[in-house]
């Protein structure tokens, strides 16, 4: 989902990729995942080129299987671009439980941090959302909602995107 | 009356602006922690279940392993001698994977030559594969960060560069050998690993080659495959490798030092398929002490 420009991200994600444009085309969410992921860099985390993306339906939770390592500590960071919609990250151990040990989630970014106690595969839970009114969209004001100056009327998914660091 | 209910009051609205305070209402820069489920059911996931699957960097391992002991990184480095593989893109895909692993020893045993020879490699690699504009720019970027010894960018570089390599290909609707780039990468990197391990073994180590999801993900990947290369016999090879390796994780709450060796002894067959040299050259099969 290509919404609008948003250069300061995209340059901050060049510099993390080490100088080097690594994507063809410019991928809002991703941009605004490693803008998160900027402060982080700075003490020490090694920020990874691959990650994940997609569009999806507001408030419908998404799930990402992935390996970790005991001994290291990760940082996920997310990221949505639509203007005024939220989105937030947490991880799981193959229980269910969290495992997050620290998190924040502001200005369509979100982050949490995670010192795995065991190796193994453990769970992403991602929810990005858009509330219009502060309780909640009903499924009517899906592709109802206000234009927002500049990117037109929502159109009932957002974009997302995920990346992670580990020291 | 009076003065106690102006107590009161004055008491609510202590709390009350603290309460603001600490949600970040009056901070320069509001963050709030949201609520997030303390559990979920894995089973009956309400949402979505993302396929894509990351496979990590061997560094990601690698720096866990350097925390843990003084591993002796330069002796783990070896760079095949350089084969032609007539076309065949399955084992140029498996190799590219495997060499940029190779970097990530490299940069362990902080061995600026040897990564310059694996950057200048995996250029020739990427000509072959027909990608060398977009592996130009990261193979140099590598040897000039090699040799400003600034080894967080040359790590940065390999990621990118295998990342750069395997999104062209996907591009070009060429899923199966960007999966055979991780493929490749994965394989070389649990080859060093179970070496390492091998030769200076703990259980907290050996925890690091838990990864079932991976394995299985590697499986279905071979099993999927329906390009000119499903049936050749390097593929058969490394998806029997891929049984035999997943039967030892799977079947071992806890890796022992003679699973660590099996484990590295399947690694090292299954590369000499398309890195090292069958002939000999291999490096030596860590002991039991």
């Amino acid at each position: 989902m290509k919404l609008f420009s948003s250069i300061p991200a995209f340059c901050l994600a060049a510099v993390i990729a080490g100088g080097t444009l690594a994507y063809a085309y410019v991928n809002e969410a991703i941009s605004l995942a490693l803008e998160a992921a900027v402060p982080y860099v700075e003490q020490g985390f090694q920020v990874r080129e691959d990650n994940w993306s997609g569009e999806t339906t507001p408030g419908k939770p998404l799930l990402i299987r992935h390996q970790l390592f005991r001994g290291n500590e990760y940082w996920f960071w997310a990221g949505t671009s639509w203007p005024g919609a939220t989105i937030e990250i947490a991880v799981f151990d193959s229980e269910g439980s969290s495992v997050g040990l620290e998190r924040f989630s502001r200005n369509g970014m979100a982050g949490v941090r995670v010192l795995p106690q065991k190796t193994g595969t453990y769970n992403l839970w991602v929810l990005p959302q858009y509330v219009k009114t502060g309780k909640g969209m009903t499924p009517a004001e899906r592709g109802a909602s206000d234009p927002v100056d500049g990117v037109g009327e929502f159109s009932g998914v957002l974009d997302w995107g995920v990346v992670y660091g580990y020291r | 009356m009076t003065i106690f209910l102006q107590r009161i009051l004055g008491i609510s609205a202590l709390v009350a602006a603290l309460t603001l305070v600490s949600s970040g209402v009056f901070g320069d820069e509001p963050m709030k922690t949201p609520p997030s489920p303390e559990r979920i059911d894995l089973a009956h996931f309400p949402g979505e279940i993302i396929d894509k699957v990351v496979v990590p960097v061997p560094a990601e391992i690698f720096t866990v392993l350097d925390k843990l002991d003084e591993s002796d990184w330069s002796r783990e480095i070896e760079i095949p001698k350089q084969t032609d593989w007539g076309g065949d893109r399955s084992r140029m895909a498996l190799t590219f994977g495997a060499l940029v692993a190779e970097g990530f020893v490299a940069v362990q045993a902080r061995s600026s030559s040897e990564i310059e020879t694996i950057g200048r490699r995996v250029l020739t690699l990427g000509e072959s594969l027909g990608l060398a504009s977009s592996v130009r720019p990261h193979s140099l970027a590598i040897i000039e960060a090699s040799n400003q010894k600034d080894w967080t960018k040359v790590r940065a570089e390999l990621d990118a560069t295998q990342e750069t390599v395997r999104s062209t290909m996907e591009k070009l609707r060429d899923d199966e050998l960007a999966g055979l780039i991780s493929l490749g990468g994965w394989l070389r990197g649990t080859n060093v690993v179970t070496s390492l391990i091998g030769n200076a073994y703990s259980e907290e180590k050996a925890e690091l080659l838990n990864q079932p999801g991976l394995i299985t993900h590697f499986r279905e990947m071979i099993a999927g495959m329906r390009g000119p290369s499903a049936n050749s016999t390097h593929i058969r090879t490394i998806a029997t490798g891929l049984a035999r390796i997943e039967a030892i994780i799977t079947d071992s709450e806890k890796l022992s030092e003679e699973d660590v060796i099996r484990l590295h002894d399947i690694s090292q067959s299954t590369l000499e398929e398309f890195y090292f040299d069958k002939s000999g050259d291999a490096q030596p099969t860590p002991s039991v002490n």
